[in-house]
């Protein structure tokens, strides 16, 4: 799937009454397959950018526009995210976009198999077992599908969130500084995991990192400071 | 992972909460439910307004209980009045011209537990001699339209050792036709047997009435008055009305050992002989010269009661005697007792119209020796007064125990919403949409009450078993606690509903989270 922003702006209102923009994309493309890394200062709005793409944020104004399979995102037959209903955009975003938080975001009374079948839940399609085991043995935690989180480490705990974005074969992975908690070893494993399974459903992803040496290791770095024209 | 499955990880995930919110759920409808059980069950046992008798004779006492006991066979008998009441209620007699039908009854001893009454043929629509039909309009109906019909064999002859069984007297006590019993005094279930000497075999088997009465062995009235030690405590009672000294009437005769019966139930009362009904024709015993009593042994002869009452002056030729009757070679027996010492329980009557209704209660009610009630009054007033406000009352409880359980599962929700706004935030961010999260949380609220009150269902029952156990055990009633009414089908489905609404609170605090803010703020 590619993406292309266009004009996008997210303004908020600060306690002393003062408006914030948050957000003010002119242009941002991401083609097919692409792996782009973004970076900024914390605080410089790169979790809000995600939250618009993904549409669990709705913007001000502008455009988040997604195209299917290899057709541009100009190209007809985009969906333009703002312009959806919420409904429609809470599916679409299950269809077709992998969410990796920062933090690992498992739902703690479920197992590590269950919260990677939680995440074909909401699709309207049939969950795919095979596929869920097939992830967590991709990230090495094939012995571990019946464990719950608290009984996983952090390392493990990310991996399994990486397996749940992955979960229903999304065009777009958004990864929002998902090595932020790990330590240097287990930040470059999840890294290589992301890349890799992203690489092996033909996924674009935009991966944020506030870490320099992860994102230099993508093929396109993005510094939100240049994207963001205030 | 589908709908049902998301919930019940939810209620698994705050395992303790869930059990206690369904906990509360479950004693709220268990008591609601086991109320409408026996509010139920009490207007089916008592409810009863359509008598096929509007009058009932009886003891100056409470009418409550003599419709209890003369119609439902439970409570005590409230006492006996004169058995020369009846013979006024036929042809010739005072109250004739008000009255249409009226059929004599005496309790006091049981079978098993199963209450014994005495009573005449006709009120199973025969003449004494358990073989000539009454005309049709002369057989007392138990309701309107109804009357005892047998399933097997026949009725009792008026004049010997034979009984009738009501419908589920062979369930209860194993009798059934052919066989032989002996009664056992008094009438409480669990009393010590203590059995008379005579023996009944059972001739008839009554089809189902669903009335008390399928639950009543009854015996001609002439048998009743032949228990030896019926016939004791006639001729005390008739004693003591004549001023004897209680304490000297009741002291064991010097000569012959003390009757072993307490004889603390109603004495039993006595018959007239076949002035059995509104026919005009008289009794072979009644019409006994009783001058010399001395040599029988019916009655104890050392008590002021031998002296009080006529005697006898029997011939050998009449048959055997045994205590207070004569055995005839035929089989018959002619009990020899005065009628001064007869004694009723109550006396059914069916009036020839409203006018005479109020007439019978009215010249009753300025007499001393016996009321008139009207059955279907008294359980009216009974209901308005007392049975029906208090089951009123007890649902009011109900339900606000009820409504105690609701609020629990709001607040159990509640809480739970509140402490997984960071979960539903994350199911929104996987592609949950608003009205899946509000559906999910009300269904969980839902299936609570589901739960909880298909338990509660399955409690409230088991309350209501124990109960009818406890009754079957004091009154010999029992509840039909195994039946579940449409009302309990719709109470369930009520508490559903109102689980799921009560849900829609904590769903409506979910559906209007912000998700940003709630994955943002952890």
């Amino acid at each position: 799937m590619s993406l292309r922003l266009v004009n996008l702006r997210k303004d908020f209102v600060a306690p002393d009454g003062s408006v914030v923009h948050v957000v003010n994309v002119r242009s941002f493309e991401l083609q097919t397959g692409e792996q782009v890394a973004l970076i900024g200062a914390s605080g410089s709005g790169k979790t809000t950018l995600l939250h618009l793409i993904a549409g669990i944020l709705t913007p001000d104004s502008g455009s988040v526009l997604l195209a299917p399979g290899q057709s541009g995102p100009t190209a007809d037959g985009a969906v333009d995210l703002t312009k959806l209903s919420e409904a429609n955009r809470d599916v679409f975003r299950g269809r077709h976009i992998g969410y990796i938080f920062q933090t690992h975001h498992l739902l703690a009374s479920f197992t590590a198999l269950e919260n990677v079948l939680l995440g074909m839940s909401f699709t309207g399609r049939p969950a795919d077992a095979n596929w869920a085991r097939h992830l967590l043995d991709e990230v090495g935690l094939s012995a571990r599908l019946h464990y719950k989180p608290e009984k996983l480490s952090v390392g493990q705990q990310q991996r399994v969130a990486v397996a749940r974005a992955l979960a229903n074969r999304p065009s777009l992975v958004l990864a929002d500084e998902p090595t932020g908690a790990l330590d240097t070893e287990n930040a470059q494993q999840v890294l290589d995991l992301i890349r890799k399974l992203c690489a092996e459903v033909n996924a674009s992803l935009l991966l944020v990192s506030h870490d320099l040496n992860i994102a230099r290791q993508l093929p396109r770095v993005v510094d939100l400071r240049e994207l963001n024209t205030r | 992972m589908n709908l049902f499955q998301l919930i019940l990880k939810q209620m698994r995930q705050r395992a303790l909460s869930t059990w206690l919110t369904l906990l509360s759920v479950v004693l709220g409808v268990a008591l609601a439910t086991a109320i409408m059980l026996i509010r139920r069950e009490s207007e089916k046992l008592f409810g009863q307004t359509d008598y096929g008798y509007d009058i009932i004779i009886g003891a100056k006492a409470s009418p409550l209980q003599l419709v209890l006991n003369t119609v439902y066979h439970i409570d005590r008998s409230p006492g006996n009045i004169p058995y020369k009441l009846y013979p006024q209620m036929l042809r010739g007699g005072e109250f004739f011209p008000m009255v249409r039908i009226a059929v004599p009854v005496a309790t006091g001893d049981s079978y098993k537990g199963q209450r014994i009454i005495g009573t005449l043929p006709k009120l199973f629509g025969f003449e004494d001699d358990g073989v000539t039909p009454l005309p049709a309009d002369r057989v007392l109906e138990y309701r309107p339209g109804r009357k005892f019909e047998f399933s097997a064999g026949r009725v009792f002859h008026g004049k010997k050792f034979e009984a009738v069984i009501g419908s589920e007297i062979t369930a209860r006590t194993g009798l059934k036709l052919g066989d032989k019993f002996k009664a056992t005094h008094g009438t409480a279930p669990g009393a010590a047997p203590d059995e008379h000497d005579e023996e009944w075999t059972v001739v008839g088997v009554l089809k189902p009435t669903r009335t008390a009465a399928d639950r009543v062995i009854y015996i001609s009235l002439e048998s009743f008055y032949a228990i030896g030690g019926h016939a004791d405590a006639l001729q005390q009672q008739a004693a003591i009305r004549l001023g004897a000294n209680p304490l000297d009437v009741t002291r064991p005769p010097a000569t012959k050992p003390a009757d072993p019966h307490d004889h603390d139930h109603e004495p039993p009362a006595t018959q007239q002989g076949s002035d059995h009904d509104d026919h005009d024709h008289g009794h072979a015993h009644n019409d006994h010269d009783h001058e010399d009593h001395a040599g029988h042994d019916h009655g104890p002869a050392t008590t002021p009661a031998a002296d009080a009452h006529d005697h006898h002056d029997h011939g050998d030729d009449h048959g055997h005697h045994h205590g207070a009757y004569e055995l005839n070679p035929d089989g018959t027996i002619n009990v020899t007792l005065p009628q001064d010492t007869l004694a009723l329980s109550a006396i059914l009557v069916q009036t020839r119209g409203a006018i005479f209704n109020q007439q019978l209660i009215y010249t009753f009610m300025n007499r001393d020796t016996a009321a008139a009630v009207n059955p279907a009054g008294v359980m009216r007033e009974f209901f308005g007064t007392f049975l029906d406000p208090t089951t009123k009352a007890w649902q009011a409880v109900a339900m606000m125990v009820n409504l105690v359980a609701i609020v629990a599962i709001l607040v159990s929700i509640y809480n739970s919403v509140s402490a997984r706004m960071r979960d539903i935030a994350i199911l929104r961010a996987l592609g949950a949409t608003r009205a899946r999260i509000l559906t999910l949380i009300c269904a969980e609220a839902g299936l609570i009450g589901l739960i909880g009150g298909a338990a509660g269902l399955l409690f409230g029952h088991a309350i209501a078993a124990v109960g009818s156990q406890y009754l079957e055990a004091s009154i010999g009633e029992s509840l039909r606690w195994w039946m579940v009414s449409a009302d309990e089908w719709l109470y369930l489905l009520a508490v559903t509903v109102v689980a799921v609404l009560a849900g829609l609170v904590p769903a409506l605090k979910a559906y209007r989270s912000p998700v940003a803010e709630n994955l943002v703020s952890v």
